[in-house]
């Protein structure tokens, strides 16, 4: 549960009526007759803070409870200023700086020194800032801080554990879509920041493989330099010598540039409903979110008043209604949430079981509705602020608290005194306020509302709500990987439901049946390729089912040869020979194969394939249903329910410069020898037109040249 | 308002220490512990440094003492104690107890039918939920709902919550020091005078808690599979949540025997950490809880699990990714190789110099976590020493057990390095520490020192037992454990998709 991250230097003022003298004596059958006495003048030891010439700023913070120190730099610049096509690359900095030791000692070494003093120096990264933390009992305080500093000021990022956390990133990738509630709170951050924010990008096996020891080298001289850094000392020392210490192993340090925040833009998604489908839970988790505030914002205090009373707490309204009086979840709750130098995001959440999904939506919604007819009373904003301001003393009950809030607030340029601002600022709060905050910033109609849960035990469809788009959170391969068979590959987790499975049967019936399709061992088509800045080409391909092609393009200089095949791809043309294509290429082609319709159609029956039907989309004039299937290379069809056509696929596929999310449009139904095939492609990549293609002609089961998929001798390596 | 038994990723009993006899005096200054006549003990201990104070009640009953066919009973009760009393949460409560007991005679008619093997009438069972359901609805009218929590959270109660385990229940939070007598009456009343209001509703809530603690998450179907799997015959093989056949079925009747039966003065502890005196605090919460009612201890005999003479083995085919979990039968804690044990675990499982992390994780690069550690599923009675690993992409539960079993022989055959050893002595004395700086914390240890040994001095004392490890206990103790005989192993293994309706869980 809760609270907020604040501190303060003075008290609170006690809740009137209930100041009363100390009562030791009569024993109290009534909570109301307890006496509660006022609460001693109580104040917390302020951290001194030092800045030095070359702009670090020092605060320290003496604690003699235990013979401990421990001590955080935390340093401007984190992952939401990495580069998109290095996703994860502060995650592995933030992990390499360490293990990847110093000049002077490897990781291991520093490992066996530290822990045989029970002492940590730990590094790490955030989305806006790194840090390097230490640990150790008081007497091992210089050994400990030489470590410390050796990592500010020199660290090695040594290669192999780089590859160390490359891997471990790799396996974090493959496990993310393992739990329905993480899969639910990645997935809603991103619909109410949008799909690719520097703030909920995710990393990718193509991402970290891109991550290199130069990149980490370059960002810690950009970002590593006295003037960015805020260090906090606490624990068992004194402030004098320690201060000598810190301006002997700093002082000397020259600037570096400033780190400006970046600017960074929010593009929720649109309201509306979000599912993924899962098999394996009983439990939907359901997440509403839309843009919160910023904590500077004016507002900020009637909106934790507000969140108190509305989700915050075991009295609050969501705990009340939705599971004390309902009984509907064991998790609910939420409120506008608010980020230091950035929008927070507003988040309802709550966990149901699967039959009460669409049921649990609208309880949620009768709550926000509830706000109009019966806003937030003058009892329920006692009780909140009763709350926040008698647990207000937890802010700062510890001296580290009060250095951690210091630091927070030096961090981000907040007032030095901004927990006390915010506790008068919480005082003052009326039902006005709150009221007007409600309706500020929490709207129904503009809710994102995901849904992670087992679609075929829903109360109702999602779409019974409205128009439902599914999430596809498959996990895009490694660049070059293999498509696993049998379902072992990490993207592969869904499976078929019966929806999925009968309009799947209806694509197929409709292109020309199953027995028709199964007896199609291979294809020849001529067509034409345009490009959008106009330009035709004539192709020819040849594809024999499951994995060879062969494809020849006319261009100005003559045919071009391109050939994939299990043993390999590679191509030819006048003047250039032979040339291996990449591994990566090869799966591609191989990949184009497997994402064909006839391809799909063939395997309607096998169990190694799930075709999962989800929410809608509309194209043109016709509500298409989507349905992902799950088979040697995983595509998303949007399929007329009418018809069984086919009439748009989206996959992800590996183009010259990486992965890019690729959309083909289909239409010109022709039927050739009883099977009916688009003949109009219309194709894009990442939401740019790239082609159209234009099918002259399709001949099954043509006669092939075994050597067709041949590779010639001379071919050279590849590149 | 949870229950701890995934405990692998966080080691409970990891307090080892090696603290001088100088801290024990000091300590000994600030605490204070109190039998009270009734049996309950209380253990003060001063900690001025801010006007706080946190307390922890420790129960000496867990889902171990559920009786059989009524699983998850324990927590089920640790969530109704946050329901308020006879005079917290009712607008009257003598009306309200009428109404309560026509709730349960209404729900007793309703199982009767229910549990019918033969002659079920489905009309008349139809007939008996809508009087139960009628029932329930004319109690909730006196409810007022959540008012106990709602006066902690008024008057600043910060991290209020409870759980409940194998071994025990825990109720703890934490409030401004000017609020102690009222702390002291509501958690005495609530002791006292609990009132089962809005039991149903709650129970759906639980069922909602396993949904997503156990039925909707790999790893806890795999530990609720895992546990049955390695213990026989004692309670240890029941999950704390409960099974969903038992959530369907038990009553408040049920809970408030229970509550009767186990939350009696001798099997409790309150621990208060924070600034308060014990002059004057002692006599305060000696007046409330005093008032507790003495009982006789309930027969807690549980069935020794008897010994295991071949290797069990569960597979759990998800579609998610694949896990190891293999564990051993260990003696309970107070085996007078307890801090072997918890010399082992320090020595495998903690930090980056660890055996495990460096042969699995930084050599072979096979795993991306890999631990060993007692306590699976608690630690009060005969119970396992669990090892884990997570396999990186790639690699296989098999490459998982091969790389542990190959760490485990290292530990029976070669003695361990002095620097090793060192290193372990050195972090239990430094964990402790560690452990001091913190109300909460503190509270914790005192009060599960007391309860489990009588006395919290032994917290202290673990140092002594740890510092007296040598090299050969080492050998001798995973020569004696680490068997293939004594083995359970836990596979998840990634399975294609299933056709959709192969429903999982099975909870309804």
């Amino acid at each position: 549960m809760k609270r907020h991250l604040l501190l303060t230097l003075s008290l609170f003022a006690l809740s009137a009526g209930m100041v009363t003298a100390p009562c030791a004596s009569a024993q109290a059958t009534d909570w109301q007759q307890i006496p509660i006495p006022s609460l001693p003048a109580f104040h917390p030891q302020e951290p001194k803070r030092i800045e030095l010439t070359n702009g670090m700023v020092i605060f320290l913070q003496e604690d003699h409870e235990l013979p401990l120190i421990n001590g955080t730099a935390r340093i401007h610049g984190g992952s939401r200023e990495e580069p998109a096509s290095k996703v994860g690359m502060m995650d592995i900095y933030g992990e390499v700086w360490r293990t990847g030791g110093t000049k002077a000692q490897t990781g291991d070494q520093l490992d066996d020194y530290l822990e045989i003093r029970a002492a940590k120096v730990e590094t790490g990264a955030n989305t806006d800032s790194t840090t390097v933390s230490l640990s150790c009992l008081q007497g091992d305080f210089d050994d400990v801080f030489k470590i410390f500093a050796d990592l500010l000021r020199e660290p090695e990022f040594r290669a192999d554990k780089i590859d160390l956390a490359q891997k471990e990133m790799d396996d974090a990738i493959s496990r993310r879509n393992d739990e329905a509630a993480g899969i639910a709170g990645r997935e809603a951050v991103k619909l109410a920041y949008g799909k690719g924010n520097p703030y909920v990008r995710q990393p990718e096996y193509a991402t970290v493989a891109a991550v290199t020891r130069q990149d980490l080298l370059d960002w810690h001289h950009a970002h590593v330099s006295p003037n960015n850094i805020i260090l906090g000392i606490s624990g068992d020392f004194d402030s004098a010598k320690m201060e000598a210490t810190l301006r002997r192993a700093f002082g000397e340090w020259l600037k570096g540039p400033e780190v400006k925040p970046p600017d960074i833009k929010f593009d929720p998604a649109k309201p509306g409903y979000y599912q993924i489908p899962r098999t394996d839970v009983n439990q939907s988790s359901i997440r509403m979110v839309e843009l919160g505030i910023r904590r500077d914002n004016p507002d900020y205090y009637a909106t934790q008043v507000f969140n108190e009373a509305f989700g915050g707490g075991f009295s609050s309204r969501l705990f009340r209604n939705i599971r004390t009086a309902k009984g509907l979840a064991y998790d609910v709750g939420g409120g506008i949430g608010s980020s230091f130098d950035h929008t927070g995001i507003l988040r309802l959440s709550v966990g149901t079981k699967s039959s009460t999904t669409v049921e649990s939506i609208q309880a949620i919604y009768e709550q926000i509705d509830d706000l109009k007819t019966h806003p937030i009373s003058n009892d329920e904003i006692k009780l909140a602020k009763d709350s926040i301001l008698n647990s207000f003393v937890f802010n700062f009950d510890e001296p580290e608290k009060v250095l951690r809030e210091r630091m927070a607030y030096e961090f981000y340029g907040y007032p030095a005194d901004f927990l006390e601002r915010y506790r008068a600022g919480v005082e003052k709060v009326q039902a006005a306020d709150v009221a007007r905050v409600a309706a500020k910033y929490l709207h129904k109609d503009q809710l994102a509302v995901l849904v992670v849960g087992n679609t075929a035990e829903f109360d109702k469809p999602l779409s019974s709500l409205g128009p439902v788009t599914n999430v596809d959170i498959s996990i895009p391969p490694p660049p070059g990987a293999k498509e696993e068979k049998g379902g072992t590959s990490a993207a592969k987790q869904v499976a078929s439901n019966a929806e999925g499975k009968a309009l799947a049967a209806k694509v197929v019936q409709a292109m020309g049946g199953l027995q028709k399709l199964q007896s199609v061992k291979s294809l020849r088509a001529t067509l034409t390729e345009s490009e959008p800045r106009g330009g035709n080409t004539q192709v020819e391909i040849t594809i024999a089912f499951p994995d060879r092609m062969h494809v020849t393009v006319q261009t100005p200089n003559g045919p071009l040869t391109i050939v994939a095949s299990p043993d390999g791809a590679f191509m030819s043309a006048a003047g250039m020979g032979v040339r291996d294509m990449a591994p990566a290429q090869k799966d591609e082609s191989i990949a184009q194969i497997h994402r064909d319709l006839i391809f799909i159609g063939q395997h309607l029956n096998d169990p190694a394939y799930s075709f999962l039907a989800g929410g809608t989309e509309k194209i043109g004039d016709v509500e298409t249903r989507i349905i992902d299937v799950n088979g040697l290379a995983p595509i998303r069809w949007f399929v007329d329910p009418q018809t069984g056509r086919v009439l748009r696929e989206s996959y992800e596929a590996m183009g010259q410069s990486g992965l890019f999310h690729g959309v083909t449009d289909l239409s010109d139904w022709q039927t050739t020898d009883g099977i009916t095939l688009a003949a109009l492609h219309k194709n894009s990549q990442d939401g740019k037109d790239s082609s159209t293609v234009h099918f002259d002609s399709v001949q099954f089961n043509p006669p092939i040249d075994p050597k067709l998929f041949e590779k010639p001798a001379d071919a050279a390596p590849a590149q | 308002m949870k229950y701890r038994s995934l405990k692998i990723l966080a080691v409970v009993f990891a307090f080892a220490s090696l603290v001088t006899a100088q801290d024990i005096a000091s300590f000994e200054k600030r605490i204070t512990v109190k039998k009270l006549d009734n049996g309950l003990t209380i253990v003060i201990c001063e900690r001025p440094e801010a006007p706080v104070f946190s307390f922890y009640t420790l129960v000496d009953a867990g889902s171990v003492q559920d009786p059989m066919g009524k699983t998850g009973l324990a927590h089920m009760f640790e969530h109704m104690a946050f329901k308020g009393t006879d005079k917290i949460g009712t607008k009257d409560h003598p009306a309200e107890k009428v109404a309560l007991e026509k709730v349960e005679q209404a729900y007793a008619a309703y199982l009767e039918e229910r549990d019918k093997s033969v002659g079920r009438d489905e009309q008349k069972l139809k007939d008996l939920q809508k009087a139960w359901q009628d029932a329930v609805k004319s109690a909730d009218q006196y409810v007022k709902a959540n008012e106990f929590v709602e006066i902690v959270e008024r008057n600043g109660g910060q991290d209020v919550n409870a759980s409940t385990e194998d071994d025990q229940t825990n109720y703890f939070y934490s409030l401004p020091e000017n609020r102690l007598e009222l702390w002291a009456y509501l958690e005495s009343e609530r002791f006292l005078h609990p009132v089962m209001r809005q039991f149903y509703d709650e129970r759906n809530v639980v069922i909602e808690e396993r949904r997503m603690r156990v039925d909707s998450n790999p790893f806890g179907r795999l530990f609720d599979q895992f546990t049955s799997q390695a213990f026989d015959a004692h309670p240890y093989h029941r999950p704390t949540i409960g099974w969903i056949s038992d959530l369907n079925s038990f009553s408040a009747t049920d809970a408030a025997k229970f509550f009767h039966e186990y939350y009696i003065p001798s099997n409790m502890v309150v621990t208060v950490v924070g600034d308060v005196k014990a002059a004057q605090a002692m006599p305060l919460i000696e007046k409330y809880f005093g008032r507790i009612p003495s009982q006789p201890k309930p027969d807690e005999r549980t069935t020794t699990e008897p010994p295991q003479n071949s290797e069990r083995r569960i597979v759990l085919r998800e579609i998610t990714q694949p896990f190891y979990l293999e564990g051993y039968h260990r003696p309970d804690y107070r085996s007078p190789d307890d801090a072997i044990y918890d010399a082992i675990t320090d020595l495998l499982s903690s930090g980056r110099t660890s055996r495990l992390y460096r042969s699995l994780v930084r050599d072979k690069k096979i795993a991306s976590d890999a631990e060993g550690y007692s306590g699976l599923p608690g630690t009060k009675y005969p119970h396992l020493f669990a090892f884990y690993a997570v396999p990186m992409p790639g690699h296989t539960p098999e490459e998982m057990a091969a790389a542990i079993h190959a760490e485990i022989e290292r530990l029976k055959k070669e003695d361990i390095s002095d620097d090793e050893l060192k290193m372990i002595k050195t972090r239990s004395k430094a964990n402790l520490i560690r452990g001091l700086g913190s109300n909460s914390g503190l509270a914790f240890q005192l009060g599960i020192y007391q309860a489990r040994y009588g006395d919290w001095r032994e917290l202290f004392r673990d140092v002594d037992r740890i510092d007296k490890v040598s090299k050969a206990d080492i050998r001798r103790v995973a020569s004696q454990t680490f068997v293939d005989t004594n083995r359970t192993v836990g596979i998840i293994e990634t399975a294609p998709p299933a056709s959709a309706d192969a429903g999982k869980g099975g909870a309804q």
